[in-house]
């Protein structure tokens, strides 16, 4: 039996995939980046080894991808997780055409074609407005976790607008805001109001063709994609674990690659 | 040698030395007054003094040259040229002159911006003499046949150049594209009489060996910068095939002209040049520009390297990309600051767009 | 040009928007605002010029077929088009609209979903989004027959224009007005008039009227009658207390920009000066405790007009002076009908933003001085960079020449994600204080 890897190594999070020859996957593991690339790749992908039960020369083709692909030694090949995500998306949804990927530093919305390759992509510019950076900091002001700062956004019923984008400025407003005793949750609604602005001109930029997946850990938090449906008037797909999707993308196209 | 001991060696032998802000102006007429031009594109500084003239929206190449200015690294030159260029450069120019101590001459080069009526023309030929004029002040009488001469080195530099770029767009220039820029920008300092050799010898060099297996792509925006960005292309198996580039071919592809009077050649010339948006010129003729480009190189692809905040180009570039994704051709547009190097995110930029299109 | 057409414009100009501007204003009688204490009685004016605002953008959706519309920019030698009976709408003067309403954003926002990048000019992003999206607080905009743009404001508005042109297929003419960096000369006007006498044809042409050099000197004498009254209104802010601020002027600059040559703006302005001269001779100020003078340098920022009036007024700060709303009263006294064109090419190629710093110096030296200047607030602005790049040395150069103290704020006239309310306060604050001393 072959076996495929793919790892992303992300500015927050390692993932590694494993698949067998028939596109099964069969383990998967999440590991934070930290410091140490290499580090955070050996823990995550002998987590993964163990849970399938193989060992590490059982892999016939290794692709790297995420920021930290580069730094990665003993790799079969590097692919950018424009790439991967387009692949990983397809193979989960095959009807896709648009793909938001919106992790920890940047955004991204991806134009795939029906065998999941890349017609078209856009990526935010080096401001966090946007990336789940923004909402991290913003979370951050309130004391909140990530996941409940996304869901105490849907219990609003005024809706408070954020009207800075640049994420120094919006945390004083968001700062003032709470001095003047707005409920919390509305005024979480209008940080995702903006966020979900800026990654819907991203979204326009590229253009919506056929299905809409989102991946990212920001595909987790429910008051963005809530939002994010409310735009585009209908249901977006996402899958159960959406930060591995760019891994699996990496060991689909291992696959690919090696045959 | 150096850029700077260049320009010093120059001015030991007794030319003027001229630092000259982007981008358009009439080279051929600082040569015929001695005048060495050296453009302040990038220099490799960091931006600190310049911080407190201007503000944080201000592009980056408008204040490295400040920069450049504020640290006294302009001690030894004679004057500065600024061509109106966009608002940004018009301002600086009046800043250096106006507001700081600065007592060197100060030009300023007016080129219109309405590129189609007779007006535009005649007033071009009136706006070199006047910049003659000014000159002469400084310098003393312009030589007329010095500038018959250096126009007609400006023939063979620009001939020269559309040399290199034939050769490269079919394949026969033996050079990476870092190579081939570095080469080209060498001409923003070069005096015509060490520039002409250099390139020709360039030429002999790496004429004719055809190279295979690239994929071509065009290079548009104002210039190559972060320069590691045509290494990774190289690195990818991406050959520049032509650009579209202030500092490249919207400058230097100058088509000859065969009338008699000096300065209405020159005024020809630079109305024949390549559509650009420092000169106004409509969409639809970059449009077309760009497509020919394509047609001719068969590129995969346009990649336009944009600095960031430069109104003139920033305008352009959602139709210009809009048309030529319609046409079939992908595009990759990237925000830049200058000698930033190239971040992490760029260069997935840059690989997933090679990916896309190989 | 249908007669149907026609007859229909002539209706709407003579019935529908006088019923139109009954209804609003009985409308807004109804919400009338409690007065402010720190702000001396509003203007009456306020009312007149309302109304030919709205009645100049409602008539504007009846021009289809009955007037030729042109897209203008603010510095542009309107005049010339006035000639050929164009109805003009100033995208700039829209784009302060919109900012007043508080809209600026969502109106961007649609220029940038094209691609169109959030750094550029706010003014050009909400029309461009406008052009897109239909969006405006305004009803509806005629589709222009002309673009006509003049560089002597920025260049950014050639590189939007062009847009404009590209994507509805519109003719675009460039009056371009060679920057003056030393001293205007002779080339400089011949070419200038050279470019209205290749205008001309063009205008005919897309008018389907012609030249009448008659009409043309009389609407020149009417522009520069309109705009030494628009001085004069200005002018009357060297009074202590001024009858009016640089707010109100914000306001009532609208039809000196948009309705320049016709006889409507110099009635008005006839009008609001009788209106600030009797306020001299009551002594009503604008600012009822007024103890400082002011000067903005800057386009206004639209969406906080109101708040920043009052949040100066309070302290007894009045802005008496403005390099922006002096824009139009600067130079078009230049304009004479005895040699309309050389006087037009001198009077747009000379503006404050055509001009040399040195001049801007010079000028703002000589107003300081004019209106009895305490302070100086500089509004630095991302979208203009004419305006804003070398704002940090003329702060310093009038403050080493005049003493003056000045503090700078950073925003945008109209988009407000890019303006820190937080930040900004706590720098006018500390100006506060410090013109206290």
């Amino acid at each position: 039996m072959t076996y495929f890897a793919g790892i992303d190594i992300g500015s927050l999070t390692t993932e590694v995939v494993i698949l067998k020859g028939n596109d099964r996957m069969v383990s998967s593991a999440i590991d934070l980046t930290g410091t140490d690339c290499n580090e955070a790749v050996e823990q995550a992908l002998g987590q993964a080894l163990s849970r399938a039960g193989i060992s590490r020369s059982q892999l016939s083709f290794i692709v790297a991808t995420g920021y930290g692909r580069i730094t990665i030694p003993f790799v079969d090949k590097k692919i950018t997780e424009i790439s991967c995500h387009g692949v990983g998306a397809h193979h989960l949804f095959p009807d896709s055409g648009t793909v938001i990927d919106i992790g920890g530093q940047d955004s991204k919305v991806i134009r795939i074609d029906k065998q999941g390759k890349v017609l078209d992509f856009t990526m935010n510019d080096k401001c966090a407005a946007g990336t789940g950076r923004f909402l991290e900091v913003m979370a951050g002001a309130f004391r909140l976790s990530l996941e409940d700062f996304g869901a105490l956004s849907l219990k609003s019923k005024r809706e408070i607008p954020i009207s800075s984008v640049c994420t120094v400025f919006a945390e004083s407003e968001v700062i003032s805001l709470i001095a003047q005793n707005q409920a919390k949750e509305d005024i979480i609604r209008g940080l995702h109001r903006a966020v979900v602005n800026r990654i819907w001109s991203m979204v326009q930029i590229v253009g919506v063709h056929g299905a809409v997946t989102m991946t990212g850990g920001v595909a987790k938090n429910l008051g963005v994609v809530a939002l994010l449906e409310e735009k585009l008037g209908g249901k977006i797909h996402i899958h159960s674990e959406p930060q591995i999707v760019g891994a699996l993308g990496a060991a689909l196209l291992a696959k690919r690659l090696f045959i | 040698m150096t850029r700077k001991d260049y320009l010093l060696n120059q001015k030991q032998k007794g030319r003027h030395l001229f630092g000259v802000f982007p981008a358009q102006y009439p080279k051929e007429l600082l040569w015929a007054m001695d005048i060495v031009p050296a453009e302040i594109w990038d220099p490799p500084l960091e931006i600190t003094a310049a911080n407190a003239h201007l503000q944080p929206y201000i592009c980056s190449v408008v204040k490295l040259g400040l920069e450049l200015v504020l640290e006294g690294k302009c001690d030894m030159l004679d004057g500065f040229l600024f061509p109106h260029t966009c608002d940004s450069i018009q301002n600086i120019a009046s800043v250096i002159r106006d507001c700081l101590s600065e007592n060197k001459p100060c030009y300023f080069f007016y080129h219109p911006k309405n590129p189609h009526g007779k007006a535009a023309r005649d007033y071009y030929v009136l706006e070199l003499k006047n910049l003659t004029l000014s000159l002469e002040k400084q310098l003393g009488p312009l030589n007329p046949d010095a500038l018959k001469q250096r126009i007609q080195q400006g023939h063979k530099i620009s001939g020269l150049f559309g040399e290199f770029y034939d050769l490269r767009a079919k394949g026969k220039l033996d050079v990476g594209n870092r190579e081939f820029y570095e080469q080209l920008r060498r001409g923003e300092y070069l005096f015509p009489d060490d520039l002409i050799p250099e390139l020709e010898g360039f030429l002999a060099r790496n004429k004719g060996k055809e190279k295979k297996g690239l994929t071509p792509v065009i290079l548009s925006g104002v210039l190559p910068n972060p320069p590691e960005i045509l290494t990774l292309l190289d690195d990818l198996g991406v050959s520049v095939a032509h650009d579209d580039l202030l500092i490249g071919s919207r400058r230097l592809l100058v088509p000859p002209s065969n009338l008699k009077d000096p300065f209405k050649q020159l005024a020809e010339s630079y109305f024949s040049m390549p559509p650009c948006s420092t000169k106004g010129a409509p969409i639809v003729e970059r449009r077309e520009y760009l497509l020919h480009l394509i047609k001719a190189t068969g590129a995969k692809g346009v990649i336009f390297n944009v600095v960031k905040f430069c109104e003139p180009e920033w305008f352009d570039v959602p139709n210009l990309t809009d048309e030529l994704k319609k046409r079939g051709t992908s595009t990759l547009v990237l925000d830049t600051e200058l000698n930033q190097g190239l971040s992490g995110q760029m260069k997935t930029r840059v690989e997933a767009f090679v990916e896309m299109i190989s | 040009m249908s007669l149907a057409q026609k007859a229909r414009y002539n209706f709407m100009k003579d019935l529908g928007a006088p019923a139109l501007l009954w209804l609003q204003e009985a409308q807004r009688k109804k919400r009338s605002r409690k007065p402010n204490p720190y702000l001396g009685p509003p203007l009456k004016c306020a009312g007149r010029l309302r109304e030919i605002m709205t009645r100049h953008y409602y008539l504007s959706r009846f021009t289809k077929g009955a007037k030729p519309v042109a897209w203008v920019t603010s510095g542009a030698p309107v005049e010339l088009l006035r000639v050929f009976d164009f109805y003009t709408i100033y995208p700039e003067n829209h784009g302060a609209l919109c900012g007043a309403q508080k809209k600026g954003p969502e109106i961007c926002s649609e220029a940038e979903k094209k691609g169109y990048h959030p750094d550029l000019c706010s003014y050009a992003r909400i029309d461009l989004g406008h052009a897109f999206s239909g969006k405006t607080p305004a009803g509806r905009l005629p589709r222009p027959d002309l673009l006509f743009c003049a560089n002597n404001i920025c260049q950014t508005v050639l590189y939007w224009y062009k847009e404009l042109s590209y994507y509805w297929d519109i003719p675009l003419i460039i009056f371009d007005t060679p920057y003056n960096f030393q001293d205007i000369r002779k080339k400089d006007i011949e070419y200038m008039v050279r470019q209205f006498e290749e205008m001309i044809p063009e205008l005919e042409r897309i008018s389907g009227r012609k030249y009448s050099h008659d009409r043309f000197r009389k609407i020149i004498s009417i522009a520069r009658e309109s705009a030494s009254t628009w001085g004069r209104v200005l002018a009357t802010m060297k009074h202590r207390p001024a009858p009016m601020s640089i707010f109100d002027a914000f306001v009532h600059l609208a039809p000196i920009v948009s309705l320049r040559g016709l006889p409507v703006a110099l009635d008005y302005y006839r009008i609001l000066l009788d209106e600030l001269e009797e306020r001299i001779a009551k002594g009503i100020g604008a600012v009822t405790n007024e103890r400082k003078r002011l000067m903005w340098d800057n386009i206004a920022v639209w969406f906080n007009l109101r708040d920043w009036s009052s949040l100066f007024a309070e302290r007894g700060f009045n802005f008496v002076a403005a390099t922006y709303t002096n824009a139009w009263a600067e130079t078009i006294h230049y304009l004479d009908e005895r040699f309309p064109f050389e006087s037009m090419a001198r009077a747009y190629s000379l503006v404050i933003l055509n001009n040399n710093l040195s001049n801007r110096l010079k000028l703002m030296e000589q107003m300081i001085r004019d209106y009895e200047i305490d302070g100086l607030v500089i509004l630095s602005l991302r979208s203009c960079k004419p305006y804003s790049v070398g704002q940090y040395d003329i702060r310093r150069l009038l403050g080493d020449r005049l003493g003056i103290r000045s503090v700078v704020i950073e925003s945008d006239m109209t988009d407000f994600r890019t303006y820190s309310e937080e930040q900004t306060r706590t720098r006018l604050e500390a100006f506060f204080e410090a013109l206290e001393v």
